[in-house]
């Protein structure tokens, strides 16, 4: 049991913890999310509601909280209880209406709207208004005490139901209201497992039972009671009686449950042991069950880290393809190599080619003068198959990594948020890919231009031009003999070949090496950039998540803070 | 597709359809299976075999079921109902542990008690038992249901009321005055249950226990709950099971709907139709359109092109050009164009004993190629699923991919088997050709008798002269001519030449891009487009079992 005078170091160890509950991230759809975060949610009310104004204020009246089924005769017993109608009773069900705290006027200071229950604002006239508390000044309450009647546990209102939730969770002491018809529904008996496992003070009243089947209903509710954990609370029985015009039970049929809680209200120590097992209860179940939601973060967690897997794997690969198929040469296939052909010379030189290279840089240069347009056509050919490339890489890395997402519930849900069009790439990619692919050539062009700076006055130079040298260029830097076959490495090697002479011819050896390097670099980097973006996409819905490597420690370490106070507590 | 509606409409006029209907659902979970999510489809599965189980069973009796929360007085009103003490009434709750069922009439139940599960030491023959009255004859075919509890901490009592909520053709449910607004039984078993109000009765019990006064307004109350969870019409009777007030009301309404028979037939209609609206909700209903015209070009383009159609193409140009130079070229000098290598037969085309066995020595697709048909098969399915369920998209797209891993065998077998061979010789060849011969006869003609004309010269013998033509000697001008117009036919042969060639290559390419289409078609088009049809087919069966 803790210290009746709770330390200053427990009420911020609760409120750090309060806070990381709260941030904790859950939004991901992991199996059996919702519960945690229903859990969640219920414990950083009762921390805002219940356990830190309680410890703030551990003088404050008891708070009875008279709770159970709808039609069980919640109302008509508090009225009973006060002895005058300070709450309406109807048969009509569920009843809509604000929840009514019944206290003496010399409590009164103990309910402000800042004390316990702060969401609900605080009036003093009946309302149906099921965010606010009808409080009620009443003498015949006795001081130190108070009596709320909330509204129905079961009811098909569900902002009923949760409202009750939130009351029990903020009561010092459990009224339970049952009845012959209602002692062994579920619902109940969900809320009295709950009240049982955190050690809650509870009394219950079967209410509305005929005179002839008391003993028996009695007998099987106390056993049932036993069974779940609840053999010490205290069983009142009311039997069914006429009510008067006012709508009040003979004052005899609640004598008992009036006599318990008089005594109660008297007995300051009693009331305080009362209010500490309850807090102590709460205290200690919040501290359990954080770690179940450190555990669903954990969750959370190790998701995310494979979703992000996932998307990256996918990229990763497409990027890997697109980097072999830029430098195996199959760029310079088909198209691009007829416009080459035609760009150096005639189609059927490649065969003497290695023999009479020298020749054909003649022919070579005699066609970039004949037909300066040509280069132009090399270059969009260029272009064109790297537009497509960039755009089928896009496309297959975004299929891939939607599918591995879908085939996981969090992923869907994810990928719905998005209104599903991340199975394809963006839709300005198309755009950015071909202003990409040109900038890539202007840079190659302005490349070959800064390097021939020097050289712009030798003939050599003069005769290529910057677009002609340029054009050499992009054969040169995807031409790779590897990945081909057969006649090819003789087309596409022996095109490069022609390329390269010429380039050589007019920055040596040592700069054509670097310059295709640095050309080849740029592209390999402008499609990094542009796959990044892509990926980008996906990577954002995950940070939405908010799920860092640290979430889980950062719960779990605030709940050690709360057991260490605790600890210590009860060490001293 | 459209003609399954139409037979469909046909039937229903016949009046026998919820057989059809039935059949329909199966069909459309069965065209589903693999594309929808697999729980909806295994409650429309378990929803067809009811129903199939249903009405193979006695269509003579009706099965009504007292369903309600524990203590609002089921058993008190079975036991009203049948006369009989047969279901135990107390005060400690839960009291019903077992469903009890008695059935009325004098035809056997026995077989459709079974399929409820209900065993016999739980079943009651009502004529069996007591003599005929005319109650006991009005519920004639009467198979009454006391269900347990649904609300109750035990929880295999809520499963069997679940399993007989499912199975039972009229649901009464039995609601009390403290209990009637819960939870349980809205949100689990009446608001889910809202399109079933023609099969469903609502009873007040205990009714006795409601203060004078507030009756009416109790049941208006109950009426607006009903109504909030979208059951707007059912019929809400008052009773008492311990006055016995409102239990003949309650025993006349359940009598029509035994004397209709209707009640199996109509609940498993409304099973039927909320399943098929669940899964059209899932299915999506938007209308299909072929394949675009454009989108399918343009793979055929990005095929052809993967395929290596120009390259084949090129090489027919050239190699027809080649060999009709050569067959109308001068044949003196024709030795030299054999030196070339022909370029069909280094792809291994073109040759006559090309079979399908035969791989071709095209290079294979380049990756810029392949990217293209690629972009080219995803641009053709995101077409042709534009407006379908993303599980619909998703499986189109799948069977559109499905063939992509042996296509570019498929190509090749393609431009293989196309016969592109240039084998056959025109006639306009044969003549140049047979021209070219003769100017050779001719021109050998006139150099021999040059040849004759010297010899004879040398010999000294005679003085022959040649005839002169316009002062040329014919010899000579025989010689000159013939090699002349040798040279100017071989020039026109081969201007003709390549005139043929080009024709020859835009056939080869006309011929080469139909087969490539056939690919395209079988491997790509035709999958995607069989998706297309399952979706429709699953789209129009369970329009014909909801009923539209």
């Amino acid at each position: 049991m803790a210290s009746p005078r709770p330390s200053a170091a427990l009420t911020t160890a609760l409120t750090r913890l309060r806070q990381e509950l709260q941030a904790a991230p859950l939004r991901l759809d992991v199996p059996a999310v919702a519960k945690v975060r229903g859990s969640r949610n219920a414990m950083v009310s009762q921390l805002e509601d219940y356990i830190l104004p309680r410890l703030v204020q551990i003088d404050a009246p008891l708070l009875a909280v008279v709770g159970g089924s709808t039609g069980a005769g919640k109302s008509t017993l508090v009225n009973s209880l006060v002895g005058r109608s300070v709450t309406a009773a109807g048969v009509l069900r569920p009843t809509t209406r604000s929840p009514v705290l019944v206290h003496n006027p010399a409590d009164a200071t103990w309910f402000g709207p800042d004390r316990i229950l702060p969401e609900l604002a605080r009036t003093t006239s009946p309302s149906t208004d099921i965010g606010a508390l009808h409080l009620v000044a009443v003498d015949t309450v006795p001081p130190g005490l108070a009596i709320l009647d909330a509204p129905d546990v079961d009811s098909v209102e569900t902002a009923n139901r949760t409202l009750a939730a939130q009351l029990l969770a903020a009561a010092d002491l459990w009224l339970f209201v049952t009845s012959a018809a209602r002692y062994a529904d579920q619902v109940p008996w969900e809320f009295l497992k709950a009240a049982a496992e955190r050690s809650t003070a509870v009394a219950v009243v079967l209410d509305r039972t005929a005179p002839e089947s008391v003993n028996e209903v009695r007998a099987h509710l106390a056993r049932m009671l036993t069974s779940h954990g609840l053999r010490d609370s205290p069983l009142f029985t009311v039997p069914e009686s006429a009510v008067s015009a006012e709508g009040l039970l003979d004052p005899q049929a609640v004598a008992p449950v009036r006599g318990w809680l008089q005594e109660l209200s008297a007995d300051a120590t009693a009331r305080a042991q009362i209010i500490a097992q309850t807090l102590d209860g709460a205290i200690r179940q919040v501290a359990f069950r954080t770690h179940e939601v450190a555990d669903a973060v954990a969750e959370q967690q190790r998701v995310t880290a494979s979703l992000r897997h996932d998307a990256a794997s996918a990229y990763r690969r497409a990027e890997a393809d697109l980097t072999e198929a830029l430098g195996d040469g199959t760029v310079l296939r088909g198209e691009v190599l007829a416009r080459w052909q035609e760009f150096v010379g005639a189609g059927g030189f490649a065969r003497t080619m290695e023999h009479h290279v020298s020749r054909l840089r003649d022919r070579f240069v005699a066609a970039v003068r004949g037909r300066g347009q040509s280069a132009e056509d090399v270059s969009s050919a260029v272009g064109h198959g790297l537009h497509v490339l960039l755009l089928e890489h896009a496309e297959s890395a975004a299929e891939r990594a939607h599918r591995s997402w879908s085939s996981t519930e969090p992923g869907r849900s994810l990928l719905q948020e998005s209104q599903g069009v991340l199975g394809r790439a963006s839709r300005d990619f198309r755009e950015k890919a071909e202003r990409a692919v040109r900038d890539w050539q202007q840079q190659l062009l302005e490349v070959v231009r800064e390097e021939g700076a020097d050289k712009r006055a030798t003939a050599r130079f003069l005769a290529y031009g910057v677009n002609g040298l340029g054009v050499a260029l992009m054969v040169v830097v995807f031409a790779s003999t590897a990945g081909l076959t057969g006649s090819e490495v003789g087309i596409a090697g022996g095109t490069a070949v022609v390329g390269q002479k010429v380039l050589e011819a007019v920055f040596g050896d040592q700069a054509v090496r670097r310059l295709a390097a640095q050309a080849r670099d740029d592209l390999v980097r402008r499609a990094h950039d542009l796959l990044q973006v892509e990926e980008e996409r996906f990577v954002a819905l995950l940070d939405a998540v908010g799920a860092d490597e640290q979430s889980a420690d950062r719960v779990r370490d605030a709940v050690r803070a709360v057991d260490d106070v605790r600890q210590a507590a009860r060490a001293r | 597709m459209t003609g399954l509606v139409v037979g469909a409409r046909r039937l229903l006029r016949r009046g026998d359809d919820l057989v059809l209907r039935v059949d329909a659902l199966q069909e459309a979970v069965t065209s589903g299976r693999g594309r929808l999510d697999d729980a909806a489809l295994n409650d429309a599965q378990e929803t067809v075999d009811r129903a199939q189980e249903r009405l193979r069973l006695s269509g003579a009796h009706t099965v009504v079921a007292l369903a309600g929360a524990t203590g609002s007085g089921k058993s008190s009103l079975f036991n009203k109902l049948t006369g009989l003490d047969l279901a135990a009434v107390g005060v400690r709750r839960p009291t019903t542990s077992w469903a009890l069922a008695c059935a009325w009439g004098p035809d056997d139940a026995a077989d459709l008690l079974g399929w409820l599960g209900i065993p016999a030491r739980h079943q009651v023959q009502r004529t069996s038992l007591l003599d005929t009255s005319t109650d006991d004859s009005r519920l004639a075919g009467l198979v009454l249901l006391d269900l347990p509890d649904h609300d109750s901490t035990e929880v295999s009592h809520h499963l069997e009321v679940d399993r007989l909520v499912k199975h039972a053709d009229l649901l009464v449910w039995v609601l009390d005055p403290q209990k009637y607004a819960d939870a349980a039984i809205h949100d689990r078993y009446l608001r889910p249950l809202a399109t079933h109000s023609d099969v469903m009765l609502v009873v007040l019990n205990q009714a006795d226990q409601l203060p004078a006064g507030t009756r009416g307004s109790t049941l208006a109350d109950v009426r607006r709950l009903l109504s909030a969870d979208g059951l707007h019409d059912v019929p809400v009777l008052a009773t008492s099971a311990r006055t016995g007030a409102g239990v003949d009301e309650l025993r006349a309404a359940i009598a029509k709907r035994v004397r209709a028979k209707a009640a199996a037939t109509a609940r498993l209609a409304l099973d039927v139709s909320a399943t098929a609206q669940r899964l059209t909700e899932l299915n999506g209903t938007a209308a299909t359109s072929a394949p675009g015209k454009d989108r399918v070009a343009a793979l055929d383009d990005a095929l052809a092109e993967a395929a290596g159609v120009p390259v084949v193409v090129q090489a027919v140009r050239r190699s027809t050009a080649t060999r009709r130079r050569r067959a109308t070229g001068w044949p003196l000098i024709r030795w030299v164009g054999r030196l070339r290598k022909d370029p069909l037969a280094d792809l291994h085309l073109g040759t006559a004993d090309s079979t399908a066995l035969v791989r071709s020595s095209l290079p294979p697709a380049s990756k810029v190629q392949q990217a293209r048909v690629d972009l080219a098969v995803r641009d053709l399915a995101e077409d042709a699923s534009r407006g379908l369920d993303p599980s619909w998209a998703r499986s189109v797209r799948t069977a559109s991919s499905a063939n992509s891993a042996d296509l570019h065998d498929a190509l090749d077998q393609a431009i293989v088997s196309t016969g592109i061979a240039v084998d056959r010789t025109p006639l306009w060849v044969r003549a140049f050709n047979a021209v070219q011969w003769l100017l050779v006869v001719v021109a050998v003609v006139g150099a021999g008798w040059l040849a004759a004309l010297a010899g004879l010269a040398f010999l000294q013998v005679g003085a022959y002269q040649p005839p002169r033509v316009s002062g040329l000697a014919l010899p000579t001008l025989l010689l000159v001519v013939a090699v002349v117009l040798g040279l100017a036919v071989a020039a026109a042969g081969r201007a003709v030449a390549d005139r043929s060639a080009a024709r020859a290559a835009r056939r080869a390419d006309v011929r080469l891009r139909g087969a490539i289409a056939a690919v395209a078609d079988e491997r790509v088009v035709q999958p995607l487009v069989a998706e297309l049809t399952a979706y429709e087919h699953t789209r129009d069966a369970l329009r014909v079992a909801g009923g539209r």
